[in-house]
């Protein structure tokens, strides 16, 4: 009885009372519209034959629709190298990223660790949050030379690692935080390791947090552009540094330019609607812990 | 027997740690603390690659160069200016999206997969994408702005301008964030408080100013330092955008390091403005810090 009268008040005297119905309405109209249109006009210009996407006025729908424009960039533009190494880049990322991080994530909730080495790592996080990845750049450049990783994806992975691996530590000391200790305790009495519990008691527990934020890795790094800019030169192009590519050529070719950020951005938007939900949770937990 | 094999197994689980923790360990030292280190160390000399011979230890003169340097303090003063109007922009839109959506069950999944949208997409990929639509010629915003007897506005081309087009295109990708962030804080927050105040006949705009917004407060903090801190980061959309011109009208500190130090290899001074640029970072989250303290220090 008293849910249901809750829920009456609930229904009737809505936040939004204050802005009124229809004027909601319109503000998600326009909301979505601005939102949308940008991706819209991103697809339509890919499907334009040249003589539409220099149009004046613009042409609102492709009369012509061709699929020239990724003919020309897998042709003219690499499109596969740039895949292959944006593919490669993110996977082996995520993949490190996410068994290093929680092995020592494991190690700082469950290990025998000096206090001290943890108030390092919570210090760091905190500062990395704080400094601009430009900030190494110089330094990180001429190590990656030295180290002649130049113009290979294995720099990119490992510079991506570094970048994620902050955060994805916060979050699973969480995660590891929550698994339920008796479990732990139990098996660490049967004789277990640290090793043999990381990988079959406790691990497995945390499974589904684990996969958010190796999604929330695996997005960033495929997204990432400076280092990608500065540490590959020609063979080890991801696609982002592809498609800025378009924009230091003399003439802007509109359609192969917008092919290529469909290409970009499909997959990351198919991700994240894969997997909304932990997406949502995982980017406010990322963005408010710590 | 027991106490043998204890002593046994914490010997092992402290060596295991310490392995678990090596790999991050080393992967930090060699791409954080050491070039954050020799960063440091390069800032105290004249050293430029194309000029290797005139390499010698100049002390702070890098440091005090900055300060006579006319691009640096523009870099500086153009990265404070992106930064506080983005972030107040993306705040007040966002809040306000927020508690629109707030109370909506219809639309919000859908719709919060959908704000989700600009703020997941590569940096450069938004970029390009504005650039093709704020092109002053073909692009289709002057075009629909025709309709409202807009004139062509050079959306890029003018130094007076080129500065607003990026925080528009910054505020385009972000205040979804906000929004959705905001948004699951009022969702979180016990339904009681709410209909406390209904039942005690308070207004809407009551509501917001003494219920909602002192509630959601740290996180609107958190956001609001996040964005901040990412605002002066920017570098991918002012790299496909503009390149920093025209003229230096965009040119922020990220994009300066990165022309100075990797562009003309002048590793000395690009590594001294660097240094300054994590302190001025620092100070600003302490900053936030502060103020989130005393927020929580409220509330609690």
């Amino acid at each position: 009885m008293a849910r249901h009268a809750a829920g009456a008040i609930r229904r009737d005297q809505q936040l939004s009372t204050f802005l009124g119905r229809p004027v909601k309405y319109v503000v998600i109209a326009v909301l979505l519209a601005i939102i949308l249109f940008p991706l819209y006009w991103l697809v339509s210009n890919s499907f334009k034959p040249e003589q539409e996407y220099y149009h004046k006025p613009p042409i609102m729908v492709p009369i012509h629709p061709t699929t020239q424009n990724f003919v020309d960039i897998v042709v003219n533009r690499g499109l596969f190298t740039g895949l292959k190494n944006s593919l490669l880049i993110a996977v082996f990322t995520t993949l490190c990223t996410v068994l290093f991080g929680s092995l020592a994530s494991y190690a700082l909730v469950n290990g025998v660790l000096p206090r001290r080495l943890k108030h390092v790592f919570a210090w760091w996080f905190l500062i990395q949050k704080m400094y601009p990845a430009i900030v190494v750049a110089v330094p990180v450049f001429y190590i990656i030379r030295s180290l002649q990783l130049m113009d290979r994806v294995a720099a990119l992975v490992l510079m991506n690692t570094s970048f994620n691996l902050p955060l994805v530590i916060l979050l699973m000391v969480g995660f590891y935080q929550e698994a339920p200790f008796e479990v732990e305790e139990q098996s660490m009495l049967d004789g277990c390791n640290l090793l043999q519990r990381w990988f079959y008691i406790t691990t497995p527990m945390v499974r589904a947090g684990m996969i958010a934020t190796g999604m929330l890795t695996f997005v960033a790094s495929w997204n990432e552009f400076l280092y990608a800019v500065i540490l590959t030169i020609v063979r080890a192009k991801p696609l982002t540094v592809l498609i800025a590519g378009f924009i230091t050529d003399k003439a802007l070719v509109w359609g192969p330019m917008a092919a290529m950020g469909c290409v970009v951005v499909l997959p990351v938007v198919v991700i994240m609607w894969a997997m909304q939900r932990d997406f949502v949770s995982g980017v406010s937990a990322g963005a408010l812990k710590g | 027997m027991l106490v043998t094999r204890t002593l046994y197994q914490s010997r092992t689980d402290k060596a295991l740690s310490w392995v678990f923790v090596l790999p991050v360990i080393l992967i930090l030292l060699a791409t954080a603390f050491i070039p954050l280190g020799w960063g440091l160390y390069l800032s105290f000399f004249r050293y430029k690659l194309n000029l290797p011979s005139a390499t010698a230890f100049i002390g702070l003169k890098n440091y005090l160069d900055i300060f006579s340097d006319e691009l640096t303090l523009r870099s500086l003063r153009n990265n404070a200016v992106f930064a506080g109007l983005s972030v107040s922009v993306e705040l007040l839109v966002g809040i306000v999206l927020a508690m629109i959506l707030s109370d909506d069950r219809r639309f919000s999944r859908v719709l919060v997969s959908i704000l989700m949208v600009p703020m997941i997409i590569a940096p450069v990929v938004a970029g390009t994408l504005w650039r093709m639509m704020l092109d002053r010629t073909y692009g289709v915003v002057n075009y629909l702005l025709s309709f409202l007897g807009v004139p062509g506005i050079s959306w890029i081309g003018d130094p007076k301008i080129a500065l607003y087009t990026i925080v528009l295109v910054d505020a385009w990708q972000f205040i979804p964030f906000v929004a959705v962030l905001v948004l699951s804080s009022i969702k979180a927050m016990p339904r009681s408080f709410l209909d406390a105040a209904r039942v005690d006949g308070a207004s809407p705009w009551k509501v917001f100013w003494s219920i909602i917004l002192p509630v959601t407060s740290p996180v609107i903090i958190i956001v609001a330092m996040l964005r901040f801190i990412d605002a002066f980061k920017v570098f991918d959309t002012i790299f496909v955008m503009t390149g920093g011109g025209p003229g230096n009208a965009t040119e922020m500190l990220p994009t300066y390091i990165y022309r100075q130090g990797i562009k003309f290899l002048n590793i000395g001074y690009s590594s001294a403005t660097a240094v300054l640029f994590v302190i001025l970072m620092s100070a600003i989250a302490l900053v936030f810090q502060r103020l989130r303290d005393r927020q929580l220090l409220r509330i609690g």
